[in-house]
């Protein structure tokens, strides 16, 4: 392969220009594609159990999960290579659950290309047209606008074998795109290629699709593509949907655990919900939004994230960010754009009523005996050289942001039942 | 050490493979090139290496059809008593090839199991030209197979599944993405086969009744001639037939790289 040297296929002026305006709310009516209770089981083992979600027109949907998540089961359903158990298949308001592959009229841009290896960049392209008996000149005219669109004029007589993989992705797209696909579906597009070219290639796919307006979607692995990829994201864990969302949604607010960790990192504390705040241990955070939907008493997990912490020296806490308690230093990490720190919480199991569990057991195996609940914390670069912080020091902790979500161990239930099929 | 080896490795080769065949040209053009070409064209001589290409010819096109189906259904399904067929339709490689000119015989011959059946009907398939195109469809069978196989287990699926997802017939598909895929494995399953069915003789001499300027192929002229005391008759077509097998193996080996490029 040659070193990898692949131009944008778009300036970024032009990126911008093309991408917000979101479809209309008449375009948004009818979904481009829409899967119905979905189900399929492999044996004993629950592939994928009722999953039901839409892609609007123009919209462009990741899924998102670990590998045995069943997200390659969800698009080989989509594309006609699996056949589910149970549910239907709509593209643009057609049932075409009982099409065969070719007659559903998706593109799959396959995790390896799957380019015809003794065909041409031109021939690739042209497949879809020549086996629908297309006029040459109308062959021609498309695959010349086609070849334009993604930036290959000087490979078209080039064999797969000579291009670069971030050349053969284009290729592999704008194969698809000549039969003009009701949708696109991306098989983990970025897995074969270095970081780099990954960043770069998200871009120009995210522009390119903006561009041409089809609706695609996208499997990943990767919560860092996921949010960059798509308008909305779908988390899929052990063949349930947990939450469905803009990246906005699914970050911030992520309505279970598992979203919650999966996606980026994130702080757990075990609480009970009283009077409209969550307690945990000795303190009261006051959340009657958040804890609205909770009856009084009821365990829950207070979740936020590391980068909504602010810590102060001095106890004086900026006016957003509400107090947490106080804690202590214990490490302190650099990592490139932001610091990394452990903190220890003085949080102190409540003393649970009679007969009922502790709520809090924290057991640290270390030489030393130390208290206090483990937190993990961010801070950017500026924040972290201004206001420098040592192992030790005590600080008053406070929350930007958090979500109280209920305490159920279906998470690691659910888990366990995980059975890679994907490979 | 190393000129020493190439000698030791060359002399031993001498005797036993390149001396045998150096000496079917000298022997065969030492009486000069007239008496050669004579040899040759004599209508028996051309007969027989005619008989020789075209029931090879015939068996090859069956075997390598039969050897693509055959891969496809044994490499793409699964079921019950596969590899039991994968080694049966290996097995004619260790078969003598006497044993099954001999099986050939009892089963389509006249007091043979189908032969008894069919001769009846004024249709005779041994001692004639069709007994050896079955005779070298049998001992050839497991050769295009055994190329072309490999080349379906380790194809991607994916490039046929991309093809259906693009539109493509399973017709099609097969016909513009397997099939290229295939080219080389076609090609040097064909040579194999061709190349080995041109030298048959342990099954043809059982089958084809060994009748000049009838059923007599290449090998079993000269057999035949040799036995006559006509060596010269007999060298001419060996020459031939050396020099066949010879550039089917060149083909094979200086092509290597473009019938194995993906």
């Amino acid at each position: 392969m040659q070193p990898e040297e692949i131009t944008t296929i778009f300036s970024n002026e032009v990126a911008e220009a093309a991408a917000p305006a979101p479809p209309a709310e008449s375009e948004r009516e009818q979904a481009a594609a829409s899967l119905r209770g979905v189900s399929k089981k492999f044996r004993d083992t629950v592939v994928l159990a009722d999953i039901d979600f839409d892609v609007a027109m123009g919209e462009s949907l990741v899924l998102l999960g670990a590998s045995g998540s069943g997200k390659t089961t969800i698009l080989r359903i989509i594309a006609g290579l699996e056949e589910p158990d149970t549910g239907r298949i709509i593209l643009h308001g057609k049932d075409v659950s009982e099409l065969p592959s070719r007659e559903r009229g998706v593109g799959v841009i396959f995790q390896a290309y799957a380019l015809f290896p003794r065909m041409t960049v031109e021939k690739n392209i042209a497949y879809g047209l020549r086996i629908r008996r297309r006029s040459r000149k109308e062959i021609k005219e498309t695959v010349d606008d086609l070849i334009k669109l993604v930036r290959l004029e000087e490979h078209r007589k080039k064999y797969p074998s000579q291009l670069s993989g971030g050349q053969q992705q284009r290729v592999a797209i704008a194969r698809t795109l000549a039969y003009k696909p009701q949708v696109l579906l991306f098989d983990e597009p970025f897995g074969a290629l270095d970081a780099q070219t990954r960043v770069r290639l998200r871009r120009e796919i995210r522009a390119l699709l903006k561009q041409v307006n089809v609706p695609a979607i996208f499997i990943t692995h990767d919560q860092e593509e996921a949010l960059e990829l798509g308008d909305r994201i779908a988390v899929l864990n052990a063949g349930r949907l947990e939450q469905i969302g803009t990246p906005d949604e699914v970050y911030n607010k992520p309505e279970t655990e598992y979203v919650a960790t999966f996606l980026g990192a994130a702080n757990l504390l075990l609480g009970v919900v009283h009077d409209g705040g969550v307690e945990i241990g000795t303190v009261n955070i006051p959340a009657r939004d958040e804890t609205a939907r909770f009856r009084e008493g009821q365990a829950v997990k207070l979740v936020f994230r590391p980068e909504d912490v602010c810590l102060s020296r001095t106890g004086e806490l900026p006016a957003d960010c509400q107090r947490l308690t106080n804690g202590v230093v214990e490490e302190i990490h650099f990592v490139g754009a932001y610091e990394r720190l452990t903190l220890r919480l003085d949080l102190i199991a409540r003393q649970p009523s009679e007969g009922a569990p502790l709520l809090y057991s924290v057991t640290i195996t270390t030489d030393e005996k130390r208290t206090g609940v483990p937190i993990i914390v961010t801070r950017p670069k500026p924040e972290a050289t201004t206001r420098r912080l040592q192992a030790g020091d005590r600080v008053a902790v406070g929350l930007t942001a958090f979500r109280v979500l209920p305490n159920y161990a279906l998470a690691t239930e659910r888990a366990s039942r995980i059975v890679d099929i994907e490979r | 050490m190393k000129p020493f080896s190439i000698a030791t490795m060359v002399a031993i080769m001498l005797p036993l493979v390149l001396l045998p065949l150096a000496s079917i040209f000298l022997f065969g053009t030492s009486k000069g090139l007239y008496s050669f070409w004579a040899a040759l064209t004599a209508p028996e001589a051309i007969f027989a290496l005619k008989l020789s290409m075209v029931t090879s010819f015939w068996a090859t096109c069956f075997n390598v059809l039969f050897g693509i189906f055959a891969s496809y259904v044994l490499s793409r399904y699964n079921f019950w008593g596969r590899n039991a067929l994968i080694v049966i339709i290996s097995l004619p490689t260790a078969i003598p090839t006497a044993v099954a000119g001999f099986s050939l015989l009892l089963l389509w011959g006249p007091y043979g199991t189908l032969g008894r059946l069919i001769e009846p009907h004024g249709v005779k398939v041994m001692f004639t030209a069709y007994a050896i195109v079955l005779a070298n469809i049998f001992v050839t069978f497991p050769l295009a197979f055994g190329v072309i196989k490999p080349v379906f287990d380790t194809m991607s699926r994916s490039l046929e599944e991309a093809s259906a997802t693009i539109g493509a017939t399973r017709w099609q598909t097969f016909w513009h993405v397997t099939l290229p895929s295939l080219r080389g494995a076609i090609v040097t399953g064909a040579l194999l086969t061709f190349a080995r069915a041109v030298g048959e003789f342990g099954s043809t001499i059982l089958v084809s009744g060994n009748l000049a300027n009838h059923t007599q192929t290449a090998p079993l002229y000269i057999f035949a001639k040799f036995n006559e005391g006509q060596v010269e008759a007999a060298n001419a077509v060996a020459i031939v037939l050396a020099l066949f097998s010879f550039a089917i193996f060149s083909v094979l080996f200086f092509a290597r790289d473009w019938l194995d490029t993906e």
